[in-house]
């Protein structure tokens, strides 16, 4: 076997050794993430958009996420500790609303009275549009002013006689 | 003179529109922001298994049968200080009449807790809550808030801020007189 042969099965190998390698750094990252305790990447941004979604109770004004507060960080805490036990974001706040109400959400729920804070602008939009729609119908249908003198009633006798009267007696006072 | 059947409609509209707004004015203003009422009132309490400052652990499912007080407090809160003494008489008055009073402690460290407990003089039992996981079970929004938790182990009262001793023994009164009937 000469020193090219060797070379040449060496690059044929090569490729297989690299996917080894880089299977091992994957087993190796997943095996020191877990270790470390650390959620995944994954979990962590769930955890902060769940977070994100409820009021920090002993806060005013601050989500979950954004608060500093020991208790913020526990329910921030106890958030990742249900998405590990296989809990649902959607379960995960029913908790929280089980035990605080409907308050802990930062956006109120979409039903009972605070249903209102949706629907409400709408309705107010629909009926502000139906009204300039009336209105406007109103305004194009609305009947033009005649121009001066079209359309007046005709005048009455008595009206036609003094009108007569009027004229002649401005005709005597003209001069020639 | 006759009003349009229109015009009619249109200003019951407005009108109706102007009490709602009104209604939910005075309704919203008459009331405390800050005072939520909490969804457990009337809901079985959140189990719980605490450690004793000093004595063995309290589980609430255990105390079933008997008014339970649970007083959420902690050694830097003045507020807990000033409803002090109405809880420890109260343990006092009716202690012996199946009435337990837990303090459960909430973001303290033992050794303050304990500290408080020794100058303050407790005499019922005080655990620890060190996570804030029954804290958050009972929906907390701050320190003191007191649950009132009736024989079938049901909440029927949430106290923001001290409690009142008077108020609290008449409570547990027509609690004890309701189970002896």
């Amino acid at each position: 076997m000469n020193a090219a042969g060797t070379l040449r099965r060496a690059r044929a190998g090569l490729p297989g050794l690299l996917v080894l390698i880089a299977l091992a750094a994957s087993v190796a990252t997943l095996v020191i993430v877990a270790a470390g305790g650390h959620p995944p990447a994954g979990q962590a941004q769930q955890v902060q958009q769940i977070a994100a979604g409820l009021h920090c109770p002993i806060c005013k004004d601050l989500s979950v996420a954004d608060s500093p507060a020991p208790l913020a960080q526990q329910m921030r805490q106890e958030i990742a500790q249900k998405l590990r036990a296989g809990e649902s974001a959607d379960q995960i706040r029913a908790g929280f609303v089980a035990a605080y109400g409907d308050s802990v959400l930062m956006s109120p729920p979409r039903r009972g009275v605070t249903g209102a804070v949706y629907y409400l602008p709408l309705l107010v939009l629909v009926a502000g549009l139906i009204t300039a729609f009336m209105v406007l119908r109103r305004w194009l249908r609305a009947p033009r002013p005649d121009p001066p003198g079209a359309g007046s009633p005709p005048l009455s006798a008595t009206q036609r006689r003094a009108v007569a009267k009027a004229v002649a007696l401005l005709r005597e006072e003209e001069p020639g | 003179m006759r009003v349009p059947r229109r015009r009619t409609l249109l200003l019951a509209g407005v009108a109706t529109a102007v009490a709602i707004i009104v209604t939910l004015l005075t309704t919203g203003l008459g009331k405390d922001p800050s005072v939520i009422a909490s969804p457990l009132v009337g809901r079985v309490a959140p189990n719980f298994t605490l450690p004793q400052l000093d004595g063995p652990p309290v589980t609430l499912a255990r105390l079933r049968g008997q008014v339970v007080v649970i007083n959420f407090w902690a050694s830097w809160c003045t507020e807990c200080q000033v409803e002090q003494a109405a809880l420890d008489r109260t343990w006092q008055q009716f202690q012996d009449s199946g009435v337990v009073v837990v303090g459960v402690n909430f973001e303290d460290s033992t050794g303050a807790a304990r500290g408080y407990v020794r100058t303050e003089s407790v005499t019922y039992p005080v655990v620890e809550d060190s996570g804030s996981q029954t804290a958050l079970a009972y929906g907390l929004r701050g320190v003191p808030e007191t649950f009132v938790v009736n024989q079938s182990g049901r909440i029927v009262n949430r106290v923001i801020g001290p409690v009142d001793a008077a108020a609290l023994a008449s409570e547990i009164n027509s609690m004890l007189r309701a189970r002896a009937q």
